[in-house]
């Protein structure tokens, strides 16, 4: 019995033991050195580096840049978990509501998140800076004559847009298959008990869509901390570092000018505990909301 | 049956969501559009058809952003990743399935549980290992980098796909006289193709699109990938909007044409992904 247990273990083991080494080089080994690194002042060049405990973590403590972006990327997730999901919500009712075209509707407003949002992000900076300027010149349309991009005012809100035209398509698609699983004879049981549209989609469809939600806001919650390319391409983190997210920021102690790894690595450390923090909450007060329904 | 009647209301959605179709393409469309003007005709009306439309703007895109090498290159990054992401998970996530031992369930939740470590974490110490191992500008260790780092995710899928496949088709394998490894490429495989299609479609997205990765890892412009290319073009000639638009377009169209052929795929694949998962 021992001896067979051991052989399937063995096997188990040699199955998977190519998955598991380029896993555990390229995700598990910088997981775990990087907290090890972020006790360290290494600076990513030398083979010296001493141990200094939480030094790092001290200085981040006050270093302003960095909870700047943090706030920044807060506000930015906050504002992105309500718009994104409110409007792919919107939609995906809308859509499942028509009689026809509702294919081609999914298909065409799924689109821009086929394309990388570095593209997206160009593409959104010409209509920022050339096409709004030019209808703000010729339509008279003056409320459009700001600086999109590059006035920390507006360019939160230009880059929420392009992040959203990001993702509500994405986002679409789930609640459609959420809204698909909703039976009708639920809708048609309430209809007869006099609920009016509101109610019925209050009542009956969003307790029922509650598991596209919760995946939804998840889903928006992981990948708005880390977000990425639509800064970059739009604004680059500036003016200064007044529209910086986290993932910016780290990038930036990097692997531009400064090269204090030991010290980003603290960083990435903070950034980690955070989303686990905020994404496992979320799906346990989600979850269980769930299952009191 | 629903009742279909049409409204007022009704009326109303439907013109809402045409206008708002319209608003989603547009930056799309205004980019097509601009891309075959001259520059002084994007600047006297950006509105407009263009009365002749040129493709010089595409050949000066092609050219500077090296279109030809660029998209090579991401399409052997591409290919060569989801190839190790196909291979080296649907043989660990069979075999995760089928072994019931503490081992086996530590094994998964160890992979599981890291799709929650955000890239911009790990992509610091990531980097110092790509120095160490000598990865740098290398589109072969990249793509190993992207199957550390997609494994995890196909693992997960293969897995619960794998306990809807009956047992006994295993077991009669075994008798025929296949050993394990035998029985996974022939028998166990093949049985996998829904689940390894939606594997390989969106892997396939996954690092064409990523931007931040190739970014640290690819500094030599002969082994740029698309995206860094179409990148360069904006920093360098940022004023040149007609060649940066085709650039824009040029780098859009494998993506539409994917969509174009894969859409049903794409689209069940996100929506089984999220709710089954």
């Amino acid at each position: 019995m021992k001896t067979k247990k051991l052989k399937k273990n063995v096997n188990l083991l040699l199955f998977c033991l190519p998955a598991f080494i380029v896993y555990a080089l390229f995700k598990l080994y910088p997981a775990v050195s990087g907290v090890y690194y972020s006790m360290t002042d290494w600076n990513g060049l030398s083979r010296a580096f001493q141990f200094v405990g939480l030094a790092n973590f001290t200085k981040l403590f006050s270093d302003d840049t960095f909870w700047h972006s943090v706030a920044f990327t807060a506000e930015y997730v906050l504002a992105l978990v309500v718009f994104a999901n409110v409007l792919a919500l919107l939609l995906a009712v809308a859509i499942e509501s028509r009689h026809h075209f509702r294919g081609t509707f999914r298909t065409l407003f799924y689109m821009p998140n086929m394309i990388s949002m570095v593209i997206g992000g160009y593409m959104w900076m010409f209509i920022y800076t050339k096409v709004l300027y030019y209808l703000a010149d010729n339509w008279g349309w003056k409320f459009l004559d700001h600086s999109w991009t590059g006035d920390p005012r507006y360019s939160f809100w230009s880059i929420l847009t392009v992040s959203c035209w990001g993702v509500v398509g994405y986002l679409m698609i789930i609640y459609i298959a959420g809204l698909q699983g909703v039976p009708n004879d639920l809708k048609e049981a309430a209809e007869l008990d006099g609920a009016n549209g509101w109610q019925r989609f209050w009542n009956v469809t969003v307790p029922m869509i509650r598991p596209a939600l919760t995946i939804c806001i998840f889903w928006t919650l992981n990948s708005g901390f880390q977000v990425f390319d639509v800064i970059y391409t739009l604004t680059g983190g500036g003016p200064g570092d007044a529209t910086q997210s986290v993932a910016i920021n780290i990038y930036e102690e990097a692997f531009k000018g400064n090269t204090r790894f030991g010290y980003a690595t603290a960083k990435s450390t903070v950034l980690f505990i955070i989303v686990t923090l905020v994404t496992l909450l979320q799906l346990t007060l989600m979850r269980r909301q769930e299952d009191e329904l | 049956m629903r009742k279909k009647h049409i409204s007022v209301g009704y009326i109303i959605v439907d013109i809402l969501l045409i206008i708002g179709l319209l608003a989603w393409l547009f930056p799309l469309f205004m980019a097509l559009l601009n891309s075959f003007k001259t520059d002084g005709e994007l600047f006297t009306n950006i509105l407009s058809f263009t009365a002749t439309p040129s493709f010089e703007n595409y050949v000066r895109a092609f050219t500077k952003m090296q279109y030809d090498k660029s998209i090579w290159n991401t399409i052997l990054l591409a290919g060569l990743s989801v190839t190790l992401i196909v291979v080296l998970s649907s043989v660990a996530g069979w075999a995760l399935c089928r072994t019931k031992s503490k081992l086996s369930s530590a094994l998964l939740n160890l992979f599981v549980f890291s799709m929650l470590i955000p890239f911009s974490s790990i992509m610091v110490p990531l980097y110092k290992i790509v120095i160490s191992m000598h990865l740098k500008n290398s589109l072969v260790g990249l793509s190993f980098i992207y199957a550390g780092l997609g494994v995890s995710m196909a693992i997960f899928l293969y897995h619960g796909f794998v306990k809807g496949i009956p047992y006994e088709i295993e077991e009669a394998a075994a008798v025929d006289g296949c050993n394990k490894l035998q029985t996974f490429i022939f028998v166990v495989f093949p049985l996998l193709k829904p689940i390894t299609a939606t594997i390989v479609i969106t892997n396939v997205l996954w690092v064409w699109n990523d931007f931040l990765l190739p970014l640290i890892v690819i500094s030599n412009r002969d082994k740029y990938t698309l995206l860094l290319s179409t990148n360069t073009l904006f920093g360098q000639y940022s004023n040149d909007w007609t060649g940066i638009l085709s650039a824009l377009i040029l780098s859009a169209i494998p993506v539409i044409v994917f969509y174009a052929f894969f859409q049903k795929q794409i689209l069940k694949g996100i929506s089984d992904g999220a709710l089954k998962g």
